[in-house]
């Protein structure tokens, strides 16, 4: 093929890396970049539909504007969504990281016990955990059965004790979040060669030292990863109230301007926290390349 | 004068020995404990996991007579089928899997090729502009598709593709659809811990790129191809948001939204049962929810079913798909 056009062997290579990935960019023109612009153009401008479709008149950033003065609801669902996400991003990391070191160990039951805790991934993602939640199948028992809220007051004082028990009751909506995390922290762990633990022991590390100075590192690369994976699913997540109120706007009362304006604020709001994180883990993930 | 000495040190190897004894006993003891306290923490966990589907199984057998009986708690008296033949009706079941069976297998299956020969691209090959394609890819995982939707709709209808399977195959076909990006990525990942040996061996006996591609690559991409198809297959079964976008007739919807208009309904039920008290219908409430269970159970069969035989490979393919990125 390359010979027939003349291609060199660079320019020949060069020609077939850029067919394999060429679908992709199509794909990518026609679903991200035009629908990206599109939304801008929308967002910037007053829409009426009409019947040769819709027209337009700038507007400026009357939309976004509206959307911090004149929306009762935005600003307070953009906060609830954002402090959601940096309670429970934490909590999801950590369970997950704790859950993969357990289901790590060689023991007999190993496969099964795998099997049931991806079971969240099968089952728990969209409209059937909606439902869940709902019939209150999610929330486990014990907190509303033994009135543990009764019994734990006489000895907590009720302001630390609320909060602390909403926080448990939050715990298995983390964990049912956390399927696909545990599962890249699995795959990260299998990568660490097991000679490093060796070589800690045969020094005297103990277990808990040698997790600090060799699993949490080594498996620094995948904490990003699922940070990343947690930030971003969290607010795309379908329960999400600020997800809902675009779409109410969008299409019950057909206000697409105004939608997309919120929309294109709300992609602002990810973009600022996904830059965070990257600052935050700039320094640690640099750190394991060196060395690697 | 030997005698004494030679017992004593008899004495002496027979303490020692008892130490050693003792020691090996609490060590194993302390393993004993270490591994009751790891099964305990490792089962309630799972528990936890499995909790919701224990619920939903045992509320959809249940008759209106064993919901009503304070004695029942998780075991009805008479299994009975009943809540899954309404739900079948109510969710319009054959329909609905035929539609989400379309969307969910025909997505899955061209993701896993589209990925797979973009995933292949990125990894084996070096272009000009090939870090900001990669950093697209990154980039559309990112965009919430709340920015895009008023255009994707628009041109969707435009298309005259609206109430058709196209929006989700489409996509699909060019490496997007649902999470296409993060299916990519995946594929990147497992090229890159092949050796290149294999391909160089294909070239230099004369078979072109895309052929050593299909032939030599793509079958090695087995652990990769399972993890990708499944998850393609159970998020797009689940997804309500897509399919709520470009499915606005009743006859093309999938389960996921005939269970969500069921359950719509049945609230709305509720409520009016509940503000008529006084016509005695009270007892139709766990009566309906019960229903609803059966309907999510009827939703989720088929992935679950799925994941019960795929389950063992789909564990061990994660660990060599290299789906932990980098």
């Amino acid at each position: 093929m390359g010979k027939k056009l003349g291609l060199s062997m660079r320019g020949r290579h060069i020609f077939e890396g850029y067919s394999f990935i060429s679908i992709w960019i199509i794909g990518f023109l026609l679903f991200m970049v035009i629908p990206l612009g599109k939304s801008l153009y929308f967002s910037l401008n007053n829409l009426e539909s009409s019947k040769e479709g819709l027209k337009a008149s700038y507007a400026g950033l009357t939309h976004y504007r509206a959307a911090f003065t004149t929306d009762v609801d935005f600003v307070p669902l953009l906060q609830s969504t954002v402090t959601t996400m940096l309670s429970q991003v934490p909590l999801i990391l950590i369970f997950a990281m704790f859950s993969a070191l357990l289901l790590n160990r060689h023991f007999p039951g190993r496969t099964l016990f795998r099997g049931i805790f991806f079971l969240p991934v099968i089952i728990a993602s969209g409209a059937i955990l909606r439902e869940l939640l709902e019939q209150g199948a999610a929330q486990l028992p014990i907190f509303y059965q033994y009135d543990l809220f009764s019994k734990l007051n006489a000895f907590i004082p009720e302001d630390i004790l609320e909060p602390l028990l909403e926080y448990a009751d939050s715990l298995t909506l983390v964990m049912w979040d956390s399927g696909v995390q545990i599962l890249i922290f699995i795959a990260g762990l299998q990568t660490i060669s097991p000679a490093l633990y060796e070589a800690a022991r045969c020094d005297g590390a103990t277990k808990w030292e040698s997790f600090w100075k060799i699993t949490f590192p080594m498996i620094m690369p995948m904490l990003f990863v699922n940070t990343l994976y947690s930030v971003v699913n969290s607010f795309t997540k379908t329960d999400n109230q600020i997800m809902n109120h675009i779409m109410n706007n969008v299409f019950k009362s057909n206000n697409y301007a105004y939608g997309s304006a919120m929309g294109w604020i709300y992609f602002i709001v990810i973009s600022v926290v996904l830059a965070i994180v990257f600052f935050i883990f700039r320094k640690s993930l640099s750190a394991t390349e060196g060395r690697g | 004068m030997s005698s004494p000495s030679m017992t004593e040190k008899y004495a002496g190897l027979q303490g020692k020995a008892e130490e050693v004894w003792k020691v090996t006993w609490i060590k194993r003891g302390r393993g004993i404990i270490g591994t009751i306290f790891y099964y305990l923490v490792i089962l309630s966990l799972a528990f936890v996991f499995i909790y919701p589907l224990l619920y939903m199984v045992s509320k959809s057998l249940m008759r209106p007579e064993d919901v009503a009986d304070a004695t029942i708690q998780w075991i009805p008296k008479e299994f009975s089928l009943r809540n899954y033949s309404i739900a079948l009706k109510e969710i319009n079941f054959w329909p609905g899997l035929l539609n989400s069976s379309i969307i969910s297998f025909g997505s899955a299956f061209l993701q896993v090729i589209s990925c797979s020969i973009v995933g292949y691209g990125f990894a084996r090959y070096r272009f000009p502009g090939q870090a900001l394609f990669l950093a697209m890819v990154v980039f559309t995982f990112l965009v919430p598709p709340q920015t895009i939707v008023v255009p994707l709709f628009t041109f969707f209808l435009d298309l005259g593709w609206v109430n058709t399977h196209l929006p989700f195959v489409v996509p699909a076909l060019l490496g997007h659809g649902l999470k296409g990006s993060l299916f990519v990525l995946i594929f990147i990942q497992f090229y890159r811990t092949l050796p290149n040996v294999l391909e160089e061996a294909a070239r230099i006996d004369g078979a072109g790129a895309f052929r050593t591609y299909w032939m030599i690559m793509f079958p090695l991409a087995k652990p990769a191809m399972l993890v990708v198809f499944l998850f393609s297959v159970v998020w797009h079964w689940n997804d309500l948001f897509e399919p709520n976008m470009y499915l606005l007739v009743p006859e093309y919807f999938n389960l996921a939204q005939n269970m969500a208009f069921f359950n719509g309904n049945a609230n709305l039920e509720l409520q009016q049962a509940a503000s008529s008290v006084s016509t005695g219908t009270l007892g139709m409430a766990p009566t309906l929810q019960n229903q609803i269970m059966a309907g999510v159970m009827l939703t989720i069969l088929p992935v679950l079913i799925l994941y019960m035989f795929t389950q063992r490979y789909f564990v061990e393919s994660v660990e060599r798909s290299g789906i932990a990125g980098e």
